[in-house]
């Protein structure tokens, strides 16, 4: 709301600086976006009185002029304008002034005369919509002064909050301001002089739906003579924000500035002999004011007459009754509409509007009467319009101030402060809540459906006015007092109550593991959730990678994309279910920025919607390219390879105490078919791989590798306590097994059934991998070594046998793999 | 064989030791040159073979000049083995020296995102005060992001939130991290002290201050007796925390249809630049929110607060365009050590 001070200070009286009022009402909640000098670019623009006009020798439509300003020489201008005459005082623009739309005035010849200046039109100003004749001053204004002197204003820039309806008018913030100056808010309303002729002669007012309309008033104006309102009103509509239309338009306008309570003109000769308020009918259309053919439905509360619907009710009028030149008699039309009626039109159509801002927001009963008399005024004073006599009316005015009991004791322990009573009642009493007296039985609203009965002499009352439809329940007073005491006057304390009695840390795991990252040289990144269906498409992790117990704490990935229905752009119009197709993403902005190395990794979420029900996993992914470690002179650089990624992840697995194995890769768009293996543990489970060749992404260097993991707590766990054995004084044993792996048998599944059979190891490691002669081709020698840690010496041996046989023969009919003799290794 | 015979041959023993000993130049070569002549099958050894052919009363004097001549070069040996170590040191050192000056590899250091680690930052600070770190479901329903909270359907307070909405009916993604207020309270009673960090969506374009994806951190307290001098108390801590301890906090009355009264906070601190920023919302918990989270505002009552995680973290690392954490360039991400 831009409020330009000096109609401000025509309600109340304002001693502060533009500066101190915003900062004495932003602190009052009533934030200030902005303090303007409007017309702070008019430099080198003064007044100048018109001592002579003349004829332009050689050009017909310019005239010649002498200005005088003050005491300098008299300035010779040419003028185009054809409203001028002597002894008019009007803005001269000086050589080197700079005009609004950045145009430099210089001695120029026009015309073969010398021109010292330029006469200046409200328009060129930017401070009327009056583009052809030049701006008449005050004949009192000071030759010489500048003239953001004479006509500039302040204009502070206040942000309305949705519950304070009421601060949307000059006259509301005024009421503010005179709870901080002290001053009185003064306005005096406009005397109208009605005509005999009854407004009821012709024309009637018929209301079909009370519950939207619970209050209509209708005025007529004839004689109307529709132009240009007055210099003072343009300029003071333009500080304010919005533009001048005509002098009935604005005189609407200035109305709805001025109290807060939007009306509308209809062309009374457009409008039949009944003005009906009603719902639209299904299939009814409209053309409104900004010429667009409107398909209403019953939703959609219009203001009609006998023929059709010619407004959308508090939105905005209709083309066919719209106000013009040719408009001699108006009907005004002043309503109070349901908020919510009004709010859900305004955004079926995608016209919000001034008005259908103020009516969203509630409208005070007896702002109907009293705007529509208000705007009738004004055009009689700016239109030379009579009233008729008299009103329609439907519904009444009637809403009383209500009185509201609050405890201030309550109001003391909400704030922390220790405010007596009559305080709490008198800062109350400054934004018009006067005392009133508490009912003998009284109860205190402590939410708007539920009151407490509450002692009588605990309980203070005060009148609420009835233009502060906030102010419902007790917390509504506390904040008042507070607003009014100050916020800056509360001391600060810290709570000393209770504490919960447990305090679990959810995002332990996920630090450590950040953390861990971090220190291996990862970059974290936080990339969108919301991703392009190209992206989505590009991989989903199955919802049988993750085993069910690591699943159910992490989140299982499961159910159909989720798909916005007002999606900002198809670049983000659905959710993820994977991490990767974002991070990925990220890899190829780094390399576009030529990072030929990189390391990301992100911890987010998946999701993914089943008949109704949403779900959120939680997953770490990792992507890596080009170097490991760098190298230098004379140090070789590693390399990221699937073996690098894989001492990542069992650091990873390390943290929840796991040596995760490795699976048989999952059939996918994303990853390299024989370089990539599920992971596969009780606590971590994912996927590892080198990028898809046939992925766009994919290049033949650097290669990139990803990885997405569930880990057991990353969600919302804890690093887990364990029982830690001291070990005993004898040393581990080794034991190695040698075995021929048949051409289809995998490494991964050779050790899941070393895992499975041999329980007693500590560790079981690949301590080689061998292919070449003399095996044949296909085959691989595989050497595995398993740790044990007997309690005493040689006191396990017999069943470090036993598990090792137990696992050739499992190995052995599971795979076909054979163990290698002593002789053949 | 006789003493002096004997005595002659050890004493030419002990010359040509002497001789050999100091000829040696490695260690493995005095090693053997030492059991040659010292060892039990050494000269010395096969010299005193012949000390049966005496009469028994010579036999301890030419003990005594074996001894003699066994000590003097084991003497020789240990000296020139020390010699030959302090060689081979040097050697060895002159072998391997090199340039230990040049730099070495550069580390392969990584990050920690500045919008994860503003949370960190949060969550660390309030957990001193009892506050626990919770975190809320991204896909919520309409009445637990708006109607529990005190934002009813067609209210004019929704045109804070522009909501993106799902496809299903009646789903939305939040629009602030407010809604995990309701699920805290309906989740366990009073006293409540939780964060509720997250991820939150609007419906907004994208500029250099916003976004439609971004970062929120909710903070609730419910107790007895929390007031707003506590609450003030509580995010005074928390700027300072942020911003250092010089910090300057500025409370003014704001407007959230979860909170009653609600409070507007901004700070400012030595070198920052533009005076009062406005950091988070804030307030007393509405009765009627406290309701809808099954707690009776007649007997407990408490504070909330909500803040930007981009706009923290932009004002702490000045930071002019927020699209740089999401846009996760890795030279930008070094910078957070």
């Amino acid at each position: 709301m831009r409020v330009p001070l000096a109609w401000l200070r025509e309600f109340t009286d304002v001693q502060l600086s533009p500066e101190q009022l915003a900062d004495a009402l932003t602190l009052r909640g009533l934030e200030v976006r902005g303090v303007e000098r409007w017309g702070a670019n008019w430099n080198n623009i003064v007044v100048g009185e018109i001592l002579e006009v003349g004829p332009h020798p050689k050009a017909d439509r310019l005239q010649l002029t002498k200005v005088r300003i003050g005491d300098g020489p008299i300035l010779n201008i040419v003028c185009g304008a054809k409203n001028i005459a002597a002894g008019q005082r009007v803005p001269v623009a000086l050589v080197g002034a700079e005009m609004p739309d950045g145009r430099r005035i210089e001695r120029a010849e026009k015309m073969g005369i010398a021109s010292e200046g330029m006469l200046c039109s409200g328009q060129e100003l930017g401070a009327t919509d009056d583009g052809d004749g030049i701006l008449i001053l005050d004949p009192s204004a000071a030759l010489g002064a500048p003239i953001v002197d004479l006509i500039g204003d302040d204009v502070i820039d206040v942000d309305v909050k949705p519950n304070r309806g009421d601060l949307l008018s000059i006259l509301g913030l005024a009421r503010e301001v005179s709870a901080i100056t002290g001053a009185p808010v003064t306005y005096a309303t406009r005397p109208l002089s009605e005509s005999p002729e009854p407004i009821a002669a012709g024309l009637s007012l018929q209301v079909a739906d009370v519950a939207l309309a619970p209050h209509v008033v209708l005025r007529v104006v004839d004689n109307v003579r529709v132009g240009a309102s007055p210099d003072r009103v343009q300029m003071r509509l333009k500080a304010a924000g919005l533009r001048s239309i005509s002098n009935v338009v604005d005189a609407t306008n200035y109305i709805m500035l001025e109290i807060g309570k939007p009306t509308h003109a209809f062309d009374r000769s457009r409008v039949g002999s009944t003005v009906h308020i009603r719902r639209a009918s299904a299939g009814e259309r409209l053309e409104t004011l900004d010429h667009e053919d409107r398909a209403l439905d019953a939703s959609d509360l219009v203001v009609a007459d006998e023929r059709s619907a010619l407004a959308l009710a508090g939105v905005m009028g209709g083309a066919s009754s719209e106000v013009s030149t040719a408009t001699t008699s108006v009907i005004i039309e002043s309503a109070i509409f349901a908020p919510t009626s009004v709010r859900r039109t305004a955004q079926r159509h995608a016209l919000r509007s001034e008005a259908s801002h103020r009516f969203e927001r509630g409208q005070e009963r007896r702002l109907a009467t009293l705007g529509a008399d208000q705007v009738a005024a004004l055009l009689e004073l700016w239109a030379g319009g009579v009233a008729r006599s008299g009103r329609l009316v439907h519904g009444s005015d009637a809403s009383s101030a209500s009185t509201l009991s609050f405890r201030p004791s309550r109001v003391r322990s909400l704030l922390g402060i220790n405010l007596p009573d009559d305080e709490q009642v008198a800062l109350l009493g400054t934004v018009g809540m006067a005392e009133a007296a508490a009912p003998k039985k009284v109860s205190v609203a402590v939410t708007p459906g539920h009151a407490v009965a509450v002692s009588n002499e605990e309980v203070r009352a005060v009148q609420v006015p009835t233009w502060r439809s906030d102010i419902q329940i007790e917390a509504d007073v506390a904040e008042e007092v507070a607003r009014l005491y100050g916020y800056d006057r509360i001391a600060p304390t810290l709570p000393s109550a209770d504490l919960p009695s447990y305090r679990p840390r959810p995002t332990q795991l996920r630090d450590r593991v950040r953390r861990l990252l971090a220190d291996q040289g990862f970059h974290e990144v936080v990339t969108h959730a919301l991703i392009s269906a190209e992206r989505s498409q590009l991989w989903s992790e199955p919802a049988n990678l993750i085993p069910s117990s690591l699943a159910a704490s992490e989140g299982s990935a499961e159910g159909s994309i989720i798909l916005l229905s007002n999606p900002l752009s198809a670049d983000h119009d659905r959710l993820r279910q994977s991490l990767l197709p974002s991070l990925l993403d990220r890899v190829d902005v780094n390399l576009r920025y030529g990072a030929t190395t990189g390391a990301i990794f992100e911890i987010g979420r998946g999701y993914g919607m089943t008949k109704g029900t949403a779900a959120e996993w939680t997953r770490l992914a990792i992507a890596v390219w080009g170097e490991r470690e760098a190298g230098s002179a004379g140090v070789r650089a590693t390399r990221w390879s699937l073996d690098e990624v894989k001492r990542i992840i069992a650091h990873l697995a390390h943290l929840v105490g796991e040596r995760p194995g490795y699976g048989a890769p999952v059939e996918s768009q994303l990853l390299h078919p024989g370089l990539s293996a599920t992971i596969v543990g009780n606590h971590v489970g994912g996927l590892v791989g080198e990028l898809h060749p046939g992925s766009n992404l994919w290049r033949d260097e650097p290669r990139i590798l990803i990885a997405e993991l569930a880990i057991r707590g990353l969600r919302a766990g804890k690093l887990s306590v364990e029982s830690v054995a001291l070990p005993p004084t004898t040393p581990p044993v080794m034991r190695d097994v040698a075995l021929l792996l048949p051409a289809s048998t995998t490494v991964g599944e050779v050790m899941r059934i070393a895992r499975d059979t041999v329980t007693t190891a500590t560790a079981v490691e690949l301590f080689d991998l061998f292919v070449g002669p003399p095996l044949a081709a296909g085959e691989r020698s595989a050497g595995l070594r398993f740790t044990f840690q007997p309690t005493a010496p040689g006191s396990d041996d017999d069943s470090i046998v036993a598990e090792l046989t137990h696992f050739e023969g499992a190995v052995g009919r599971a795979t076909g793999a054979r163990v290698r003799g002593a002789e053949e290794q | 064989m006789d003493l002096a015979a004997l005595e002659k041959q050890l004493r030419t023993l002990q010359a040509s030791a002497e001789t050999h000993v100091s000829a040696v130049t490695a260690s493995a070569e005095l090693d053997d040159l030492g059991s040659s002549l010292l060892g039990k099958r050494g000269a010395i050894t096969e010299i005193l073979r012949g000390i049966g052919d005496l009469p028994a009363e010579d036999r301890p004097k030419i003990g005594v000049i074996a001894n003699e001549v066994r000590a003097a070069i084991d003497a020789l040996v240990s000296a020139r083995r020390e010699t030959i170590k302090a060689d081979e040191l040097r050697d060895q050192i002159e072998r391997e020296r090199s340039d230990a000056t040049t730099p070495g590899p550069a580390p392969s250091v990584g990050s920690l995102h500045p919008i994860p680690e503003t949370i960190a930052a949060i969550t660390e600070i309030m957990a001193a005060f009892g506050f626990v770190v919770a975190e809320g479901q991204e896909i919520e329903d309409d009445v637990t992001n708006f109607q529990l909270l005190n934002i009813p359907e067609d209210h004019p307070s929704r045109d804070l939130w522009d909501t993106l909405y799902l496809k299903e009916p009646g789903r939305l993604l939040r629009t602030h991290t407010s809604p995990g207020q309701i699920r805290t309270m309906q989740a366990g009673g009073p006293p409540i002290r939780v964060i509720l960090p997250g991820r939150c969506f609007r419906y907004e374009a994208v500029d250099a201050s916003h976004g439609f994806e971004f970062h929120q951190v909710e903070g609730l307290l419910v107790d007895r007796s929390a007031s707003l001098s506590d609450l003030k108390g509580i995010l005074n801590e928390l700027a300072r925390g942020l911003f250092g301890p010089a910090t300057q906090t500025r409370f003014r009355p704001g407007y959230y249809p979860f909170t009653e009264p609600s409070v507007a906070v901004d700070v400012s601190w030595p070198g920052s630049k533009d005076g009062w920023m406005t950091i988070l919302g804030a307030g007393m918990v509405h009765p009627v929110v406290l309701e809808n989270g099954g707690i009776d505002p007649e007997t407990h009552q408490g504070f909330a607060f909500g803040l930007g995680v981009e706009r923290i973290a932009m004002l702490r690392h000045n930071i002019p365009d927020l699209r740089a954490f999401l846009e996760n360039d890795i030279r930008f991400l070094s910078g957070f050590r």
